[in-house]
């Protein structure tokens, strides 16, 4: 492991133990068993810089488990259906998110909007694919239609509202009419669709 | 100076305004204060002139003393109407403006005719209301984290509840209760991301944009929960193309969460 890479668990680490706020450089370095300078030559920008470079790489480290959850789905529906659920169970699930929203909300924001706008397009393209083979709706475009998708899967993973992601019958009740009703042409050919 | 963190949204907001609701006469006025003739009550001076130098300077920047001055009166007289300090004026100024906000989106969608006017007058109106909003848009700019953070996750669950609760009702001419409440989540949903995260071609302070978008996406979705209600209005309007009145894909309602 690199000596970034180290110095970012160890400072996931100790934000797991005391928090955002109570993280400092030091705290960073010991864990990681690194000099302060060694750390800042990394992380020039000091605690800050090292507190978005962990949400940065706590945000890849969920996007990529969510996608080796769904990489190998048959459908556009498959995708969109295993997709939420897992991601808002890995949400629930991850406790240092979850101290901190309850703790210290205002160091996640605006660092992880910002994210969640880059994450967009990369959802988008993942879906693209599918879209194409699934087949779009008259007049809808194919960019516009994978970024509507991709930002409303964001939206009900972080606040599902209403809904039941736990439960498989909501979940795909939701797919089938906020995420995909406009988007696409007609029912696939993909597991667990009422045909018409 | 200890951060003070917005009053969050909770579902408890009234609709009643702020305005109107106190009546302790202004006292201890200072000289370059209001005329006596003025009967605005303390509180409403006080809320309005707290929402002023919030969008001049921000949240944590604005003391009390701030405050009084711009309201005309003594840092006393804030106390007295607001014993809470601080907190309380925020509190009072939040509750004015959601209810300011909420009253202007009733206004749009009550007087819309079909679906699909309630649905566009409801989200144009809000993305007015939000990106127009002098504060919010200081806020936003300077101190992103004291909004953001009241507006993430399950926060997000309560705004997006107390916004179904306004706007729901609008949609029971052509909805039932729980249908209505899903779409106006849905609709509440909508506006929150593409003014969080603005998308290309997609400006929802364009009321032509904002038809395209709900005649795009959410009207097809609305009619896989009530295809035969819904077809009928819209095509005795004759509004639609007819590909979007095409077989509905999904006829079947099994599986529906009321």
């Amino acid at each position: 492991m690199d000596a970034r890479q180290r110095i970012l668990e160890a400072t996931y680490a100790c934000v797991a133990r005391f928090g955002v706020s109570k993280t400092t450089v030091e705290d960073a370095a010991r864990e990681a068993g690194l000099s302060r300078a060694t750390v800042y030559r990394y992380f020039p920008g000091g605690r800050d810089e090292l507190v978005d470079a962990v949400v940065s790489w706590q945000y890849l480290v969920f996007f990529g488990q969510l996608y080796e959850e769904v990489r190998g789905a048959a459908s556009l529906e498959e995708v969109l259906e295993r997709g939420l659920a897992y991601a808002r169970q890995a949400v629930l699930e991850h406790e240092v998110l979850q101290k901190i929203l309850d703790t210290e909300p205002e160091v996640l924001m605006p660092k992880l909007t910002v994210e969640s706008n880059r994450t967009v397009g990369l959802i988008a393209g993942f879906l693209v694919p599918y879209l194409v083979e699934h087949g779009l709706a008259e007049g809808v475009e194919l960019h516009e239609a994978a970024d509507f998708v991709a930002r409303m899967i964001l939206s009900y993973i972080s606040s599902p509202g209403h809904w039941d992601l736990g439960d498989p019958a909501q979940v795909a009740t939701l797919v089938r009419t906020e995420l995909l009703a406009g988007v696409v042409a007609g029912p696939g050919t993909g597991p667990g669709l009422t045909p018409p | 100076m200890r951060q003070i963190r917005p009053y969050c949204l909770t579902v408890g907001v009234r609709l009643e305004l702020v305005r109107g609701r106190a009546s302790a006469p202004a006292s201890a006025v200072s000289p370059e204060a209001l005329p006596a003739a003025d009967a605005t009550p303390v509180r409403t001076r006080v809320v309005d002139a707290a929402l002023d130098c919030i969008a001049r300077q921000g949240v944590a920047k604005t003391t009390l003393d701030d405050v009084a001055r711009r309201a005309g009166c003594s840092r006393a007289t804030v106390y007295r109407a607001f014993p809470g300090g601080k907190d309380a004026v925020l509190r009072a100024v939040v509750d004015t403006e959601v209810s300011r906000f909420f009253s202007a989106l009733a206004v749009r969608m009550g007087t819309a005719n079909d679906i699909e006017d309630v649905l566009v007058a409801g989200m144009h109106e809000a993305a007015l209301g939000i990106t127009g909003h002098r504060a919010l848009s200081r806020l936003l700019c300077h101190e992103p984290e004291t909004v953001l953070s009241q507006l993430a996750f399950a926060r997000m669950d309560e705004a997006l509840a107390l916004t179904c609760q306004f706007t729901a009702p609008f949609l029971g001419r052509w909805l039932d209760p729980a249908e209505s409440r899903r779409v106006a989540e849905w609709a509440a949903r909508i506006v929150v991301s593409y003014l969080a995260c603005p998308a290309d071609g997609v400006d929802l302070t364009d009321p032509v944009q904002v038809r395209r978008l709900v005649c795009l996406f959410v009207l097809p979705g609305i009619r896989t929960l009530v295809p035969a209600r819904t077809r009928t209005d819209a095509a005795s309007r004759g509004r639609s193309s007819p590909a979007t009145f095409a077989t509905d894909p999904y006829p079947s309602t099994e599986g529906e969460v009321s």
